[in-house]
């Protein structure tokens, strides 16, 4: 079946037993985000942002890590989503992180100075790649790199989370949820249970 | 369903119940998307509850479920109660899958000599199965399988694409794989509406096209003009005269902290399995001093429960890079692998009974497969949305053995904000349900395998128990006073007007689900006593 639009008319006709059976308090928050879902929760973002439990420098270094793990290619990324602010939030709200994250960050700093000389943030892009490398694939684990290894889930954990709840995140996966369908969704592929001959995937 | 019937039949019913009252289209999720929440739906993490499941410190529902905990547990136990005080409870966001109890379930303890049989046939409730089937509109298929009796059902819903892949993978290996039976309406049923498939489900319904006691049994109860409910009520005990016979219930209003009484010449409880034991053991008097209607001890007994985990997880590479799909229909599972062990012979397994497993998967709200993909950057958002339609993972429902080591009592050193002594609770899980859990990993692992399945985790251990929210048995029904609490309708067999009218008069717990069983048992429960007060009993 294909994705369908809200038909106002099928949303009224429900509201309408639903109001029958007990008092219905209203429907129109979802008529209109179902109607427009771009313009009802269009996302406003501060120009700047303050951040809650990060002082600065560290606030740069989880931006630019965040931006490294979901970066904006030829799609949007952790920047666009505002994924380090996700993180500032949730951080900032949870004693048992804090000192994770701090410490997490403070170990890449002096790894980077260590193995490089410089701060993360000023190693050339290439550079950066292949320093959280090692941290991200098993092939590419070096001993002594455990904290480092830890931090970098950690992150990445935090990173997909608020990316894949954003907008533009949730857009990316072509979300079909908590929409309005007419009937219950069945699979296209009538003559093929066992899927053997799809379409070549798109993605 | 209590209170609908009796209201129903003319009486007037004062029903307490010890939380709010939620307003579907304020209280509930109503289509939010995660990031018009402050925390992405993923709740405040300062106010979260490490004993409990995240759930309870949802966004979405914000105080549907309750944070103080009221029980304690005994020295090696675990058990996690996640409590719902709203008025219709748990129903509000429960996952739906509707299946009846079988003779094979009544007749249990006969086939392999473990415990005791109901005090009931399937003949006997095979009829209000089918009433309240009628009345809440349950979707499913006619199966003809010997554990799982059929119904009377709406259209059921449509398999997805992975249901469609696990259905060939399993049958190859002589696993059902089935629609299961779903009370979430397909078509418009008797003044309902149909689902909108928009996966909600479990924030709550607010159209009302899945069934709650809210939307379903309330309206005509308050209609009748014969109801009274009072909400932030929270009952401590049951008041009794001189002869030790019932006459009212205390409580507590939640607001004032004041102790007030209401009295009537039948009481039921029916709070949920736990809240009504604890309720009945706490109303210690002079004619009842371990609890009311507990001369037999066996009040707080035989606790069991469903033995929930994840026995595989994993991805079909058939839907790799395919476009996402509404998989999402209920925010839980619409299929089923019904039971299929020790139907022939009782004793096939090295496990007695047997049980069922849900499965699930597709193209869900949060990608959580993201732990299964390696690195960072480009590619593993590329592979994040490669992914997208292909997650499946399945969890068994294993009934637990009632056992005399699973039980309940009161903890006589804790109490709650309302003063009232804590449930201390006595449980662990029994070798045949972790024999099963062993038997369903194995199976869930061949189903993977041969639907051409990548199958990335298993869990070691199985959740928690009380992680179901399924626990029976602590008030169990029996013909012999001796040895049960209430007998065949759910009347307690010390007290004659006082009735229990939920799982905790089931004998054992089975495959199954309770809900659709404490509606039907419920129902026969309620026309007895209407029965009994027409003869002046």
């Amino acid at each position: 079946m294909a994705r369908q639009n809200v038909e106002r008319r099928e949303i009224l006709r429900i509201v309408t037993i639903a109001a029958g059976v007990a008092a219905f308090p209203g429907f129109s928050k979802w008529t209109f985000a179902c109607g427009h879902p771009a313009e009802a929760f269009a996302q406003v973002k501060p120009a700047s942002y303050t951040p809650v439990f990060f002082n600065a420098t560290e606030y740069a270094l989880v931006e630019l890590l965040c931006a490294l793990i979901i970066p904006s290619d030829e799609t949007p990324g952790a920047r666009e989503a505002g994924v380090a602010e996700f993180v500032d939030l949730m951080v900032s709200r949870d004693a048992a992180l804090q000192p994770r994250f701090r410490a997490g960050l403070r170990w890449l700093e002096a790894h980077s100075r260590k193995l490089r000389g410089k701060p993360f943030a000023s190693l050339a892009p290439e550079q950066q790649i292949t320093t959280l490398e090692s941290l991200a694939y098993k092939r590419k684990f070096r001993p002594g790199e455990e904290p480092g290894r830890e931090f970098f889930d950690l992150i990445r954990e935090y990173a997909v989370m608020g990316f894949y709840t954003s907008e533009v995140g949730l857009k990316q996966l072509d979300f079909p949820g908590l929409q309005f369908y007419a009937e219950s969704p069945a699979c296209p592929h009538k003559d093929d249970p066992e899927h053997r001959h799809l379409p070549p995937p798109r993605f | 369903m209590a209170i609908r019937t009796l209201c129903g039949a003319g009486l007037k019913v004062c029903a307490l119940n010890s939380g709010q009252r939620l307003d579907p289209g304020k209280d509930f999720r109503n289509h939010r998307m995660p990031w018009e929440m402050k925390y992405r739906g993923f709740g405040d993490p300062q106010t979260r509850i490490d004993s409990q499941p995240d759930f309870v410190n949802t966004e979405y529902v914000p105080g549907a479920w309750e944070r103080e905990l009221v029980h304690t547990t005994a020295p090696g136990t675990k058990w996690i109660w996640p409590r719902c005080s709203a008025v219709g409870g748990k129903t509000n966001f429960w996952g739906r899958s509707s299946a009846r109890f079988a003779e094979i379930d009544f007749r249990a303890a006969s086939l392999d000599g473990h415990d005791v049989d109901w005090p009931v046939t399937y003949e006997e409730i095979a009829p209000y199965y089918t009433r309240v089937e009628n009345m809440i509109g349950v979707a499913s298929t006619v199966q003809n399988r010997p554990s799982n009796p059929d119904g009377s059902y709406l259209p059921p819903f449509n398999f997805r694409c992975f249901d469609r892949i696990l259905q060939a993978g399993a049958e190859k290996v002589g696993v059902p794989y089935l629609p299961d039976r779903i009370a979430q309406l397909t078509v418009e049923h008797i003044g309902h509406p149909a689902c909108h498939y928009c996966g909600d489900c479990t924030s709550g319904c607010e159209v009302g096209a899945f069934f709650s006691a809210p939307w379903f049994l309330l309206p005509s109860a308050e209609a009748s003009g014969n109801l009274e409910l009072r909400t932030n009520a929270v009952a401590r005990n049951v008041l009794v005269d001189e002869n030790g016979k019932a006459r009212g219930v205390a409580y507590i209003d939640r607001a004032t902290r004041q102790e007030r009484e209401v009295f009537g010449r039948v009481i039921i409880v029916a709070a949920s399995c736990l809240e009504s034991t604890h309720i009945l053991l706490n109303s210690r008097s002079r004619p009842w001093p371990a609890g009311i209607a507990n001369s037999s001890g066996q009040l707080g007994r035989n606790l069991c429960d469903h033995l929930y985990g994840t026995a595989a997880s994993g991805y079909l590479p058939q839907l790799l890079g395919q476009p996402s799909f509404p998989d999402n229909v209920s925010d839980s599972s619409i299929a089923w692998m019904p039971r299929w062990q020790n139907l022939v012979r009782p004793n096939e397994e090295i496990f007695v009974r047997g049980y069922s497993v849900y499965p699930d998967g597709g193209c869900s709200e949060f990608p959580s497969y993201f732990d299964e993909i390696e690195g960072f950057g480009s590619s593993f958002k590329r592979e994040m949305k490669r992914r997208y339609p292909t997650p499946v993972s399945f969890t068994p429902q294993i009934p637990s053995l009632p056992s005399d080591k699973n039980y309940v009592d009161l903890d006589p050193a804790a109490k709650d904000s309302c003063g009232i002594p804590k449930l201390r609770i006595h449980f662990r899980w029994g070798d045949n349900e972790l024999a099963m859990w062993q038997h369903a990993k194995h199976a869930c692992d061949q189903v993977m395998r041969s639907s051409g399945g990548v199958v990335d985790y298993v869990a070691e251990e199985p959740e928690s128990p009380g992680y179901s929210q399924h626990e029976a048995g602590t008030c169990r029904m029996g013909n012999d006073p001796k040895r049960f609490v209430t007998n065949r309708f759910g009347q307690t067999h010390d007290v004659p007007n006082l009735y229990v009218c939920d799982a905790s008069v089931f004998v054992n717990c089975t495959d199954k689900p309770p809900v659709l069983s404490i509606l039907a048992f419920s129902l026969r429960t309620s026309e007895y006593i209407i029965e009994q007060l027409h003869r002046g009993a």
